[in-house]
């Protein structure tokens, strides 16, 4: 019974749901404009609000993140307070209801459709803490976006990114011997796989890295490390990573902004990453060198 | 002495929940098995009950039991679905990370052995966003998974992190199971081992088996099988097992005799594994790490 099955060669797994990349992250938080005020400084434009709910989206490039302020209509997920949380991540997938259907069959725990997020019946499962997972599969001509939200008055809706900046991954904090059991979730229901120990992105190099099926996205799963073992089991999506394919000169970019990044001797900016410092207690953004072969520069 | 490693079972104690949990705590326990009954049959109301638990200071072993969930189809599967995650979420709340899992003697079992290992992978991604363990656990007389070996090899198929074993010391001496038979399974799954001995000399017929499991328990070092039980604990210990013991002694006497005297049995029981069995080293710091450590 021991657990040596090399899961990554099972063929049915190589992408289950026929994902493709991140439609959405979603932050809740009650100050939306301190956080808007924070995402226009990393480089994202306000270009849509919902019609009916307090929800704001703001772009860059390939590159969607939403504000949530409604105040939560269902148990388990964040309710919006001053410092802003990663309260859910949109996949894109083939077919949204095949994928959440099947994620229910093994065993997820669905959200139910009165209380999405938004006004389309976008199938959810509950992902880490209180956080969402969403299933999107509008996303090329037509996205959910055009059919929710109403774009703001003269704004370019598809604004370029900062130095091709594009979605690299979210860092998410797991408990004192949870990885395992995270790395069987992902790789289960989206067919994430694991990247062996000694390959590593960034700066930020602890944890297990989990790549997507379609290979445009990273989950880097972090155990506590000294004190924080013996402290109640505390899970999250902590922070997104940024691909870029010149670290340096987007850092520079951004700290013409007024973003400042983490330079201490254990965490500093180098040409393979860099890591913000803390905003608005505590959301923080890491920059992640890419290359075509990492393909996270996907547009 | 270390007595951390050793729990009570609520079940042992009479009297209502508070009662029991203060004489867990008067005995020197830190940490008890909990029914779901102690909570959702609590007097004033559920949360009364999760309060009164997770004010105790008591760290909770695991809740017990989710029982006949694997092996069902159609509308009794979502039945048995809608109880787990009630089940989980009772459990969340009362900070325990452990759901132990008791093998289905439904009748309406299926008992193919894919077919139970996918119900009980299923229902260990139920558990694994709320960072709870599923102990799966062999009854003698269930239809899905008789004993322990049994247990383990579905729990193998099923290769989940979070689905693991729970071991009754009990039925292993009941069905005269070799100690050597614990050399098949994987330590690191086993996630609990349940400790408790009786007075008969042998177990005659599966039903009086089903009495005496139900009825006539005693702790470990009061019974008929004081050697058989101590080795069977040295032999997990040496196979590397780190995780908690739980006295589950199930006695209708002891229902009718005060809790604090029956609490102080429990804890005369774990002087006697730790001194005279285990020979555990007194607690240094760290140790909790250490044993988490030691599961891997």
């Amino acid at each position: 019974m021991e657990h040596h099955a090399d899961h990554e060669s099972i063929p049915e797994l190589i992408n289950p749901i026929g994902m493709d990349g991140i439609e959405f992250i979603e932050f809740t938080t009650s100050r939306p404009q301190a956080l808007g005020e924070v995402l226009e400084r990393m480089g994202f434009r306000p270009v849509a609000r919902h019609r009916s709910r307090e929800v704001e989206l703001y772009r860059q490039g390939s590159m969607n993140i939403v504000i949530n302020s409604q105040p939560a209509d269902l148990p388990r997920t964040v309710s919006p307070v001053e410092h802003p949380i990663i309260s859910a991540m949109a996949f894109r997938v083939r077919d949204a209801e095949a994928a959440f259907q099947r994620a229910k069959d093994l065993g997820c725990w669905d959200v139910p459709p009165r209380a999405q997020a938004l006004e389309l019946n976008i199938p959810g499962i509950h992902g880490v803490g209180e956080s969402l997972i969403y299933f999107v599969d509008r996303y090329d001509e037509f996205s959910i976006f055009d059919i929710d939200f109403r774009t703001i008055p003269g704004v370019e809706r598809h604004p370029p990114a900062i130095n091709n900046l594009s979605f690299f991954g979210v860092v998410q904090y797991v408990g004192v011997e949870r990885a395992e059991d995270w790395v069987e979730f992902y790789r289960q229901i989206f067919g994430f796989t694991r990247i062996p120990d000694n390959v590593r992105y960034g700066i930020m190099p602890r944890g297990v890295l989990l790549q997507s099926p379609c290979r445009s996205f990273f989950l880097q799963l972090i155990e506590p490390e000294g004190a924080a073992q013996f402290a109640a089991m505390e899970e999250n999506l902590q922070r997104i990573g940024l691909g870029t394919p010149d670290v340096f000169g987007t850092a520079a970019e951004l700290e013409k902004r007024g973003i400042e990044f983490l330079s201490t001797e254990r965490v500093r900016t180098t040409e393979r990453g860099a890591l913000t410092t803390a905003l608005l207690g505590g959301v923080m953004f890491e920059l992640v060198h890419t290359s075509p072969d990492t393909q996270a520069t996907k547009s | 002495m270390n007595f951390n490693d050793f729990g009570i079972d609520s079940a042992s104690l009479a009297g209502s929940l508070e009662t029991r949990l203060a004489a867990a705590k008067r005995a020197g326990f830190t940490q008890i098995m909990i029914s779901a009954a102690d909570i959702v049959g609590h007097p004033q109301d559920t949360e009364t009950a999760v309060q009164a638990i997770r004010n105790s200071g008591l760290r909770v072993t695991g809740l017990e039991a989710l029982r006949d969930f694997e092996g069902l189809g159609g509308r009794m599967h979502e039945y048995k679905v809608d109880v787990a995650k009630s089940m989980l979420t009772l459990c969340d709340r009362i900070q325990s990370r452990l759901l132990m899992t008791e093998a289905s003697s439904s009748t309406h079992a299926d008992t193919d052995p894919e077919k139970i290992a996918k119900d009980l992978r299923k229902l260990a991604f139920l558990a694994l966003p709320k960072g709870i363990r599923i102990a799966y656990k062999g009854l003698s007389w269930s239809r899905t998974a008789k004993d322990f070996i049994a247990a383990a090899d579905i729990v193998g198929l099923a290769d989940c992190p979070n689905l693991g074993l729970a071991i009754d010391v009990f039925d292993i001496i009941a069905a005269g199971v070799p100690v050597e038979d614990l050399d098949a399974i994987f330590t690191p799954r086993v996630f609990l081992v349940q400790l408790s001995d009786f007075m008969l000399q042998e177990v005659r017929s599966p039903e009086e088996e089903i009495m005496t499991a139900a009825r006539f328990r005693v702790f470990p070092g009061e019974g008929a099988h004081s050697d058989i039980l101590s080795k069977f604990v040295v032999k997990l210990e040496d196979n590397g097992y780190f995780g908690d013991y739980s006295f589950d002694v199930y006695n209708s006497d002891y229902l009718q005799m005060p809790p604090e005297e029956i609490a102080l049995r429990a804890r005369r029981a774990a002087d006697w594994l730790g001194e005279t069995v285990l020979r555990r080293t007194l607690p240094v710091p760290n140790m909790e790490r250490l044993r988490l450590a030691g599961r891997h």
